[in-house]
């Protein structure tokens, strides 16, 4: 009965990664040999290995500020994404207001849009000719900066895009926290800040870290956000890989940049094991 | 009395929930260092009264006072109260010692004095060993004893207890209260406890509240409420009780269907109609023909004792008699005591015969 799972998984995730490594590292026979006779500035061996495609990509300025680029914005808004969502988590939580309820309802919106539509959107929204500049220009702040083609933008939409899983994340997290654990922790003498601190953060911590994780990774992978509304250069790797595949004609040095993302896509999951693990351990529960 | 003698007093006090009045009116004061339950059917607003008192609720009208002091508004985290919910609500994330040292963290105690009264109060409630366990890996028994710890570790002036004991099975229910109560009594805390179950209450309180609908119908110790129930209410809430409508004749009351029977102790007389109650220890039974004459229908063995299910004329009747009493088909029947009640409520004209047992 695994069977089928496990055949399915092996020939069209498995084999395609397998290919794609042996590529990078300059196999260019079998499944690699229609694209490496098409490629160009490729690093081909006969027999063993080469790293010259990653020593190629690595040594490339323009990488390096990409990769820089692509970790920076991936913490901010991880970063933020966390916090926003936990206030936002926290808030609901706590209250049972029309506000509430109204907060709770649009912050998952983001998820109904298609990330195009939101990327034009986004970018319409702090172009030169945008509304947040018309509106600081009628405030009388002539000098306001153009944030449209920037990472900043970028920033902006990868949160924008992000905070319907995290708060969705978050306030189930916080649900699951019984009312009467609160209640007990006042009856103690706790205050509602300490609360949070003693009793919402420790039992949240799961939650905390699939927030953080999955955002990270989805943010260091990402495509259309970056590539709607950032700079030509330096943008995250995401537009890079496809400027190196498309405009350039360079697949091995997409596929390795491919590689690299997925190695740091693979650090921040060992941090969601580890956490998750060490969280079940203490105490004995699931989550 | 004095007033300090009183622990905590709650004063015309009513809560509104949802549109419905849930807490009536009601009025109840606790002495110093006594325990009293908090017993009445679902719903009929315990945890609503208790969550008023540890703050949870502010009542809408009327005073929560503690040892004098007026409480009504403070939050649960500025009461002299400590609660043992029903579930206990341990927090997973901390081990047993950290649950029960939460609060006096909170309040910045030293760390050696910290390790001293958590050590100190878990030997009280006898839990020595676990002191490291997260709450996860210990039995119910356990955790209703380590919620029992942090609650009494804060020496609160007040202790509030909802149904602590409902998730534990019937052995260890009727152990652990006996621990609750012995514990309680030597260090003489002023505890309120609510329960739905009327044994429960009956053996361990010193004084019983029974609710219902949001008002105290009856509040006192265990033998009076057992003997003289106030209300109807109470009379068929607590223990079983025969009811009939019946008017008062010289000798004994008259139920429907001109049976006659004859009673030694009656509440009170007076023309019309009564609701009538007797206990099923007070029907005597004998194979005489000295009383009203009823039908055997069932006899049901309790060990020491056994319950006999009889019919006299068009009414069912349970009665709790000696295991020595021989086998019948026919009997007669007397009442020891009847308790008068009109519109729900005991009459009492005459002075109480005493109880001879
Ligand atoms: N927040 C609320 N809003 C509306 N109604 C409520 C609320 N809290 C309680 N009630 C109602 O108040 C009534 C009394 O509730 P309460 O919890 O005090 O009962 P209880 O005597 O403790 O019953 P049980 O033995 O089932 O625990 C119930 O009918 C309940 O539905
Ligand atoms: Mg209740």
């Amino acid at each position: 009965m695994v069977l089928p799972p496990v055949a399915v998984i092996a020939v069209f995730i498995g084999f395609p990664v397998v290919a794609a490594i042996a590529y990078t590292l300059g196999r260019a026979g079998g499944p690699n040999s229609v694209v490496a006779s098409l490629g160009q500035r490729q690093f081909i061996v006969q027999k063993g290995v080469t790293f010259d495609a990653y020593r190629d990509i690595l040594s490339n300025p323009t990488i390096h500020r990409d990769l820089w680029a692509t970790v920076w914005v991936t913490i901010v808004v991880t970063l933020v994404v966390v916090a926003v969502s936990w206030a936002i988590a926290l808030y609901l939580r706590l209250t049972d207001s029309w506000l509430a309820r109204t907060i709770s309802a649009l912050s998952v919106v983001p998820l109904f849009i298609p990330v195009v539509i939101a990327s034009y959107a986004i970018l319409v929204f702090y172009a030169s000719d945008g509304f947040i500049k018309t509106v600081a220009y009628h405030l009388g702040f002539h000098g306001f900066p153009t944030l449209g083609y920037t990472l900043t933008c970028v920033t902006l939409g990868e949160i924008w895009v992000n905070i319907p899983f995290g708060v969705l994340m978050m306030s189930s997290g916080l649900n699951g926290v019984p009312n009467n654990l609160i209640e007990a922790a006042r009856d103690s003498g706790a205050t509602m800040p300490r609360v949070v601190r003693s009793i919402l953060l420790p039992m949240n911590v799961i939650p905390t870290v699939i927030v953080a994780t999955f955002t990270a990774i989805y943010v260091l992978g990402s495509f259309t956000v970056p590539y709607l509304t950032g700079p030509t250069a330096p943008n995250l790797l995401g537009p890079s890989m496809a400027n190196f595949f498309n405009s350039f004609n360079q697949p091995q040095q997409a596929e390795v940049l491919a590689i690299v993302v997925f190695v740091l896509a693979l650090g921040i999951g060992a941090v969601y094991v580890w956490a998750n693990v060490r969280t079940g351990r203490r105490s004995g529960l699931q989550s | 009395m004095s007033a300090t003698d009183i622990g905590l007093d709650l004063q015309h006090v009513s809560k509104d929930l949802g549109g419905r009045t849930i807490v009536d009116d009601l009025q109840l004061d606790v002495r110093t260092g006594e325990l009293t339950c908090l017993l009445g059917p679902s719903g009929c607003g315990k945890t609503t009264t208790l969550r008023m008192i540890g703050g949870f609720l502010v009542p809408d009208r009327g005073r929560v006072l503690i040892s004098g002091q007026d409480v009504t508004t403070l939050s649960p985290d500025k009461r002299p109260t400590a609660m043992v919910f029903q579930n206990y609500a341990l927090w997973p994330h901390m081990t047993v010692f950290k649950n029960v040292a939460f609060g006096l963290r909170l309040r910045k105690l030293p760390k050696a004095e910290v390790k001293e009264r958590v050590e100190g109060v878990l030997d009280l409630v006898g839990l020595t060993h676990h002191v490291h366990s997260y709450p996860a890996r210990i039995s119910g028994g356990e955790q209703q004893r380590v919620a029992l710890a942090r609650a009494l570790v804060l020496e609160p002036k007040v202790l509030l207890l909802d149904e602590p004991l409902s998730n534990l099975d019937a052995k260890l229910r009727v152990r652990v209260r006996e621990d609750i109560r012995e514990i309680q009594q030597r260090i003489g805390i002023t505890t309120v406890f609510v329960t739905h179950d009327q044994d429960e209450a009956l053996s361990i309180s010193d004084r019983i509240a029974v609710m219902s609908g949001g008002k105290v119908e009856q509040y006192a110790d265990a033998r009076s409420l057992y003997r003289e129930p106030a209300t109807t209410f109470v009379a068929g809430f607590v223990g079983t009780m025969n009811t009939y409508e019946a008017t008062v004749v010289p000798g004994g009351v008259a139920l429907a269907g001109d049976l006659v029977v004859p009673c030694g102790d009656l509440s009170a007389t007076g023309d019309g109609v009564w609701e009538v109650g007797v206990r099923p220890e007070d029907v005597r039974v004998s194979l005489d023909d000295a009383g009203a004459a009823a039908d055997v229908l069932r006899e049901v063995p309790r060990g020491h004792y056994k319950e006999l299910v009889l019919r006299a004329g068009p009414h069912e009747l349970r009665a709790f008699v000696g295991s020595d009493l021989p086998p019948a088909d026919r009997v007669s029947i007397s009442f020891a005591r009847a308790l008068l009640y009109r519109d729900g409520v005991l009459h009492r004209s005459a002075t109480p015969v005493p109880a001879h047992s």
